[in-house]
């Protein structure tokens, strides 16, 4: 339990740096591959700007619960077999609790400063965050009926002779989705938006505003490993050693979740409100019963 | 260690639940009660039922968000950082806290609870999923679509007086100056065409 937590806080910050370097590539914002590091350096000199009448309290700890969760929703991917640093038989619901707290600390960053455009940003991300995390248990329970369990590890011990990329393939689109949501971007950003002037972290600058992007960036690699070893299989795969497909498989899935982030056209928030629940819930549900038809014995 | 995290948790659980009744806020009093609900959660963890404990956070993090948002919603309280009192009916409640706390406490005290540890290869979410799709199916079932139904009825209810006159009417702004045409986008009731022949005729 100690080594693979140790092993996890080693390989999270060159992760995150990888993150940061997927979303500049092809922005033509230049530096690649160090410009994150002196952005990141940058604003640790800067002053944070206060607000009249804050919740100082929730506006000092939003980015570091969100990092939190983060790092706890990594906890339950296992890195090799038998390694797994939260070892627990209902895993994916621990999971599911993360997601479903990063929602009230999104909103708490958006709320705690007393400002319009965060205000504005966080009530909107609520309405989409909710219907998108439900969206995302859907899914995770249909990677659960194969195993018949509700741990991670059962869940990719299940995964031996196929993986459920193939056997449920609407899940790891719609589970992206969520992703999306999670980490705040692309079709599913409507909190730290450009036309809110970065909604919940309009007020943000300095180390908070450093910290909330770390933290988004450590969530990206979460949501990448979750995903990777739900639908890819996570460690399993022939010739590498474990830990390092499970490695290439979350960097693939961290690299396909930026470009759908810029892929994808952002719709009005209204517009995707119906869209996650005509859409792709009932997408879920379908992907759900499917999966229920091929277990059932 | 296990006494010392329970005792820790039922007392950040107790001072939590105090704080929702001293603080000036909806949003902060709601989530002052999730707190509460996730350290009860964490006890139930400690009590070898992980999936209730975990669920029972889960659960409240989306409740309570929910409720953050309807309650500020509804009390015209603009983002519910405005400070408000948040008790009412004093000597009621008073009473029918007395009233719970009692009852509570007589129920732990009279019942039979187990003391002997869980045995280490009990499959505690087997068996549960086993109860609660067998014997007690009915009563989960019929609790469950009953508090769906209270909610919707309650938001229908609530939320009938719209904004501008009753929200079945449709909801249109009043006009920029007195018996003028509503202000704001126009709802599309007669499709595209009438509106686009109007323009024409300019």
């Amino acid at each position: 339990m100690i080594p693979a937590a140790f092993s996890l806080l080693i390989a999270l910050p060159p992760l995150m740096w990888a993150a940061a370097v997927f979303d500049r590539v092809g922005t033509g914002r230049g530096a690649t591959f160090i410009g994150p590091l002196r952005n990141g350096a940058a604003l640790m000199l800067r002053p944070n700007t206060p607000t009249e009448a804050p919740d100082a309290l929730n506006r000092l700890l939003a980015p570091g619960w969100y990092l939190a969760l983060a790092l706890v929703g990594l906890s339950v991917v296992p890195l090799t077999e038998g390694v797994v640093a939260t070892d627990l038989s209902t895993g994916l619901v621990l999971w599911g609790a993360c997601e479903a707290l990063t929602v009230v600390v999104v909103f708490l960053h958006g709320w705690s400063p007393n400002s319009p455009l965060p205000l504005i940003g966080a009530y909107r991300y609520v309405a989409i965050g909710l219907p998108a995390m439900l969206l995302s248990m859907f899914v995770l329970i249909a990677a659960a009926l194969p195993a018949q369990s509700l741990s991670v590890v059962e869940v990719v011990e299940a995964q031996r002779s196929l993986w459920n990329v193939i056997r449920q393939p609407l899940g790891l689109p719609l589970f992206m989705g969520l992703g999306l949501a999670i980490t705040l971007r692309g079709p599913f950003d409507y909190a730290d938006g450009a036309e809110l002037a970065g909604g919940t972290s309009a007020e943000e600058s300095g180390p908070a505003l450093a910290l909330w992007r770390i933290a988004r960036l450590a969530m990206l690699v979460a949501f990448s490993a979750m995903s990777a070893t739900a639908f890819l299989g996570g460690y399993l795969g022939p010739g590498l050693s474990g830990p390092v497909w499970l490695l290439l498989k979350t960097v693939a899935v961290m690299a396909a979740t930026v470009a759908a982030g810029r892929w994808f056209a952002r719709m009005p928030p209204a517009r995707m409100l119906s869209f996650i629940w005509v859409v792709l819930l009932p997408l879920s549900f379908a992907n759900l019963a499917l999966v229920g038809i091929e277990v059932l014995p | 260690m296990t006494d010392a995290l329970f005792l820790v948790l039922s007392a950040l659980a107790i001072w939590s639940g105090w704080r929702v009744f001293r603080v000036d806020s909806m949003v902060r009093a709601s989530f002052q009660l999730m707190v509460s609900f996730i350290a009860v959660g964490l006890i139930a963890v400690l009590l070898a039922a992980p999936y209730i404990g975990i669920a029972t956070i889960f659960m409240m993090a989306v409740e309570m968000m929910v409720m953050a948002l309807f309650m500020v919603m509804f009390m015209m309280n603009p983002a519910g950082l405005n400070p408000m009192v948040m008790v009412h009916q004093h000597r009621f409640s008073v009473a029918a806290g007395i009233t719970a706390f009692a009852g509570l406490v007589l129920a732990v005290l009279l019942s039979d609870l187990r003391a002997q540890p869980l045995p280490v290869d009990a499959q505690v979410v087997r068996a549960l999923g086993h109860e609660l799709l067998g014997p007690s199916m009915l009563i989960f079932e019929t609790a469950g679509v009953t508090l769906l139904a209270a909610m919707i009825g309650a938001v229908v209810l609530s939320a009938h007086s719209g904004r501008y006159g009753g929200s079945d009417q449709g909801s249109r702004p009043p006009g920029l100056h007195p018996g003028g045409e509503p202000a704001g986008r126009k709802p599309d009731k007669h499709g595209g065409h009438q509106h686009h022949g109007h323009h024409g005729g300019h």
